[in-house]
């Protein structure tokens, strides 16, 4: 079964030095590396910050665009990966094993079709 | 601390523990009897297997490990193990926790929908996982237990059938984890409460504080199986919280009478119990204990510095009135008391705080506000 795992920007991505940043990416690449090459991950992206983002808002015919992300700042969604796991226990121990030192893992199932 | 906990249960031991134990068993067999059908067929399973060949889980606990899934929030894990594990109606669940039925309703719908689109696993966790996987079920049983004990609300106080359900629930899971002592906790704590049962309405049906209790009415079978319990969780040396609330429990039932109860010994298994759970409930019972030892006016400080996180809570107002009644503080513990009268729903609760409040004389075991400590 499918998951998509939401992956929020954690505190660390605002206060840490650049150098702590840079050990935290290298353990997320590793992460993905990892998961990807067991088949876990089928598909991943890391996003550009959320003050790249650009929100459309539909309203009958009309659109409007907002200069900001959907979310929060606090929120802010920094990537997604797509993972194939049996059932939700599985999926959670993928999410509690992503190695940032704060931040938030939204685990919603994928519609099957 | 710990020490006294391992050392108090060995005066519980019982002098002939073949005979007690096969009362134990004859008990629990016209138990069976009388329960409901709906679970005639798994307890003869249960009842045909020695106890320590059962490590095979039943649906039930199954069932319960699902509906207690950490991924459901704590309302939907108590309704949907009442729905489910106990078979209670959405309506009697409903008005057990006085929300309107439609709300439970959707919560039920909506836990169970996520439990299927989601794919929450039926099937009890692998030893690993049972540190984050125990605890919800042990509180939901524990809840399960405590609205049986005393009804949140309804016209029944008391609801038999559900403490008997919670006992029987908790003594599946021991069956099923024997090296745990938590489960030996709970179970040892569900029977050390029921053990009193029969004593805690008097012929008008009026509930009878701990104080004034007739303890030869308490169901020494019981009492000596529970701290059976205990000390077979002791022995594995890992404290919890329901096995020090067990312990808490059997000291009051192993008293002879209220005032000859070790209060010095419950004060220190207190100050554990807060060790592991220090929640303000119970730093509350706490403060009773410490009335005990220390006297009402420094029972009322610890009381009344809890005000900011159990001010809306009936028990804490119900506490408060009966100590201040102590220091003569008539007018105070009235007032007292009617805050607790609002904040409850239970009719025996109700009528035992009306009576204190029509008697101009203190209630005479009115030393605490529960039926129980």
């Amino acid at each position: 079964m499918r998951y998509i795992l939401l992956l929020t920007r954690g505190e660390w991505q605002e206060s840490g030095t650049p150098q702590e940043q840079g050990e935290v990416f290298g353990r997320i690449g590793e992460w993905f590396a990892k998961l990807r090459a067991d088949g876990t991950i089928t598909e991943a992206q890391q996003l550009q910050a959320p003050g790249t983002a650009t929100t459309v808002v539909l309203d009958h015919g009309a659109s409007t665009l907002i200069d900001r992300p959907l979310l929060e700042a606090k929120e802010a969604i920094g990537g997604y990966a797509v993972i194939d796991v049996p059932d939700l226990d599985a999926a959670l121990v993928v999410a509690r094993s992503f190695p940032v030192p704060d931040g938030k893992v939204e685990v919603r199932p994928a519609v099957e079709r | 601390m710990l020490e006294a906990l391992a050392r108090w249960p060995a005066r519980g031991i019982p002098d002939r523990p073949g005979a007690w134990l096969l009362t134990t068993a004859r008990h629990k067999a016209i138990d069976r009897l009388r329960r409901d059908q709906r679970y005639a067929a798994k307890v003869a399973q249960l009842a045909a297997l020695p106890e320590s060949a059962e490590r095979e889980p039943d649906d039930r606990l199954r069932l319960m490990f699902t509906c207690c899934h950490p991924a459901l929030e704590r309302d939907a894990q108590v309704a949907l193990t009442l729905r489910a594990v106990v078979g209670l109606t959405t309506g009697e669940i409903a008005r057990a926790f006085l929300i309107p039925e439609p709300t439970l309703a959707k919560r039920l719908t909506r836990a169970k929908q996520k439990i299927t689109t989601a794919r929450i696993p039926y099937r009890t966790p692998e030893p690993g996982e049972l540190a984050q996987r125990l605890d919800p079920v042990l509180r939901v049983i524990y809840l399960v237990f405590n609205e049986g004990y005393l009804a949140t609300a309804g016209e029944r106080s008391l609801r038999r059938e559900l403490a008997d359900d919670a006992e029987w629930l908790a003594g599946m899971l021991v069956r099923w984890l024997p090296d745990q002592p938590e489960p030996l906790g709970l179970l040892a704590l569900i029977r050390l409460h029921l053990a009193r049962w029969d004593a805690r309405l008097d012929g008008n049906g009026n509930l009878v504080l701990l104080a004034d209790q007739d303890r030869g009415r308490w169901d020494q079978v019981r009492i000596r199986s529970g701290v059976a319990l205990i000390e077979r969780a002791a022995a594995m040396g890992r404290l919890g919280p329901f096995q020090v609330e067990a312990a808490i429990t059997a000291l009051h039932d192993e008293a002879p009478s209220w005032e000859a109860t070790d209060w010095p010994q419950l004060l220190q298994l207190y100050t554990l119990l807060e060790g592991v759970d220090p929640s303000p409930v119970v730093k509350l019972n706490r403060a009773i204990v410490v009335a005990e030892v220390a006297g009402p006016a420094e029972g009322l400080a610890r009381v009344e510095a809890l005000a900011d996180e159990l001010g809306r809570y009936y028990l804490f107002h119900a506490t408060r009135a009966a100590l201040l009644r102590r220091l003569g503080r008539d007018e105070d513990a009235h007032r007292a008391d009617a805050q607790a009268l609002g904040g409850t729903q239970n009719p025996a609760e109700r009528a035992l705080i009306q009576r204190r409040l029509a008697s101009p004389e203190p209630h005479p075991g009115a030393r605490d506000g529960r039926a129980d400590l």
